[in-house]
């Protein structure tokens, strides 16, 4: 019993120190200018104000920044879900010489830090004419969520009891007309996994945004609102949280949407044996 | 007519031969079972009918056209499989309609022959449920319905019973005789339980190593088992088999073994002295006297018989029935003798020929059972 009540402290503790964070940003973006740096600070605002989300979107390029964000994240997840469904279905379902290999290989890409490919895939961007583009981000987004989006839906693939295809073709489905039937419906909770994973990775990164991109109609959020708001006189803090709380809302929106699809028991009673 | 014929197929994976120049011949509206223990080829030859796998030499043709190109939905089959395979995301009726809307059967046609197949099978109330609420019986009505809808021209079913109880699986047997009754269709059977097989079938193709062994009605395979293998796959409780040799004596045949002998009466011209095998199945086998003497090892009480082994000379096991009125006791001495008219005798090996004269026909019951089947349906 005591110890059942020290795991819940422990446990609760742990909770806040992660949300804390999340808390004072929320807190911050709201206070007014005036009660930022007071001392002692004020747990909860005196005066909440909206004043600065209202700056950031009638005063900055903010909405451009956030569409921008919206269109890169939303092809990444697309190119790599359409890629990987079909690259797991050819690793799970057919036979041929090099197959293992092949998904090793694969693997093996992801293992190497990201940093190591900047420079090759900047110069090979820029050799193709996309630097500064909203699409040269999507395929260096698309070399590194990729790999990893095809080995988590090769092994929702793997759950799927062949026998299900068989019977689809059996039923006189063409092995597309099986798959689109049959396997995509079961494939469902691994898909959407596969998506958040990539979208998430795609609405974060950093790096690739900051070296790929410098013109400022094609940058993304990340990039975008650190240029804008941190420079080397000043930080806008306000202006920064308010910022920080209208990216992350697209996130747990999605989240919240797609989270009983990822835990839903989808495939059970299917098959049987 | 022949309505399903393979001739000479083989089916190899890698450096395995799964199927090796198997021929077989299925006559229209035939019950047939692939009978064999796991690994024996039997489900890789179902795949191949169905079109699942495709052979690597020989010929398979349904009805008078060739299907080794075909892809399985041309074929005109419907398959039932061991795990059901239905599809988890569709309701019992959607799984039913599958086939039909692949095609291309129109909306109200396809409803009234949903509505017709499942009042067949008593699933009409539970036509808008999802698989994953049905029981295992009532899952394994869903495959069939599935199967049936479409009255294709040949039925395949890939163990349908197996994850079923065994009182369901006695209940589903009778039904699926009947059915077969009532559809006078052709059935192809994959299974390894031969009670299966002998109360279904009006032929069984029984396999090992990939290797046709006999095809012919099931009293045929259990009273003329075509070699050793037949023999002791087919029978619950099975034959008892001795090894020993043959011997000519006087112009007679005598087979000997540890500590006795007993005449081969009915040896064919195939019989040879030296090295052979005996079979004599547990009623074959009488118990109270004769010029045997075996040590009761077990008494397996079945309600109407009394299964028991003994142990006679060093090692052996013979199984016999008794009546359940004769106290038999286990570790008691009793005498067996063999019934010499009953006893098989076969060559030496594991598929070693049975020698035994040839009975009068072997083809002539399979014909006339199918012919009754015909006249009552």
């Amino acid at each position: 019993m005591a110890r059942k009540i020290l795991f819940n402290i422990f446990a609760w503790m742990v909770v806040l120190m992660v949300a804390f964070p999340l808390f004072w940003m929320l807190v911050t973006s709201v206070k007014p200018q005036f009660e930022l740096f007071r001392r002692p600070p004020s747990m909860l605002p005196e005066t909440v104000t909206f004043e600065h989300y209202w700056r950031l979107l009638s005063d900055t390029n903010f909405l451009g920044y956030f569409w921008n964000s919206v269109i890169l994240s939303t092809a990444t997840t697309f190119v790599v879900v359409t890629i990987a469904t079909i690259g797991a279905y050819s690793l799970v379902r057919f036979r041929y010489r090099g197959r293992e290999t092949l998904a090793f290989l694969v693997l093996f890409t992801y293992l190497l830090p990201s940093v190591v490919l900047i420079l090759p895939l900047y110069l090979m961007l820029v050799e193709l004419g996309l630097s500064n583009t909203i699409t040269s981000l999507v395929i260096a987004y698309t070399t590194f969520a990729l790999p990893y989006a095809l080995w988590l839906l090769r092994s929702f693939m793997a759950g799927i009891p062949e026998d299900l295809e068989s019977a689809a073709l059996v039923d006189g489905a063409t092995r597309l007309g099986a798959f689109k039937d049959v396997i995509l419906p079961q494939l469902l909770p691994g898909i959407i996994s596969t998506a958040l994973f990539t979208f998430i990775l795609s609405w974060n990164e950093y790096l690739y945004a900051l070296v790929l991109v410098n013109s400022d109609e094609s940058r993304p959020l990340t990039t975008g609102v650190m240029n804008m708001l941190i420079s080397s006189f000043n930080i806008e803090w306000s202006l920064l949280m308010a910022a920080s709380v209208m990216m992350s809302v697209p996130l747990i929106i999605v989240f919240a949407f797609l989270q009983s699809y990822l835990t839903r028991g989808f495939g059970a009673g299917g098959v049987k044996g | 007519m022949a309505d399903v014929v393979l001739s000479n197929v083989n089916k190899v994976f890698g450096t395995f031969t799964a199927v090796d120049g198997l021929n077989l011949d299925i006559r229209q509206g035939e019950f047939v079972s692939l009978l064999g223990p796991s690994g024996c080829g039997k489900t890789t030859t179902l795949r191949m009918l169905a079109g699942l796998e495709f052979p690597s030499g020989g010929e398979i043709r349904i009805g008078d056209r060739m299907v080794n190109d075909l892809a399985p939905g041309q074929r005109d089959i419907a398959m039932v499989f061991q795990s059901y395979a239905l599809y988890p995301h569709m309701s019992v009726g959607q799984n039913i309609a599958y086939p039909l809307k692949k095609r291309g059967v129109a909306k109200a046609e396809r409803t009234a022959m949903v509505a017709k197949t499942a009042e067949m099978l008593q699933l009409t109330p539970l036509l808008n449920r999802k698989p994953r609420e049905l029981s295992g019986g009532q899952q394994q009505r869903v495959a069939l319905g599935r199967a049936l809808v479409r009255d294709p021209k040949v039925f395949l079913l890939d163990e349908p019973l197996s994850n079923l109880d065994a009182k369901l699986r006695g209940y589903m047997r009778a039904e699926l005789i009947e059915l077969h009754q009532r559809l006078g269709r052709t059935m192809v059977y994959v299974t390894h339980d031969q009670l299966e097989a002998m109360t279904m079938s009006d032929r069984i193709a029984v396999m090992e190593s990939g290797k046709l062994q006999q095809f012919a009605p099931p009293q045929v395979v259990y009273r003329e088992p075509a070699n050793r293998f037949v023999a002791s796959f087919i029978g619950t409780p099975g034959m008892n088999i001795v090894d020993g040799e043959l011997l000519q004596e006087n112009g007679r045949w005598i087979f000997q073994s540890q500590g006795f002998s007993v005449d081969a009466p009915n040896l064919g011209p195939d019989a040879q002295s030296g090295a052979a095998a005996m079979g004599i199945r547990p009623e074959g086998l009488s118990i109270g006297t004769g010029p045997i003497e075996g040590v009761v090892q077990l008494v397996e009480q079945t309600g109407h018989e009394n299964i028991v082994v003994a142990r006679v000379g060093d090692g052996l096991r013979m199984t016999g029935r008794t009546n359940p009125d004769q106290p038999v006791r286990a570790g008691e001495t009793i005498k067996l003798s063999i019934d010499a008219n009953k006893a098989h005798f076969f060559a030496e090996g594991a598929t070693g020929k049975r020698l035994n004269k040839a009975a009068a026909t072997s083809d002539g019951p399979a014909k006339s059972q199918s012919a009754l089947k015909e006249a009552t349906s």
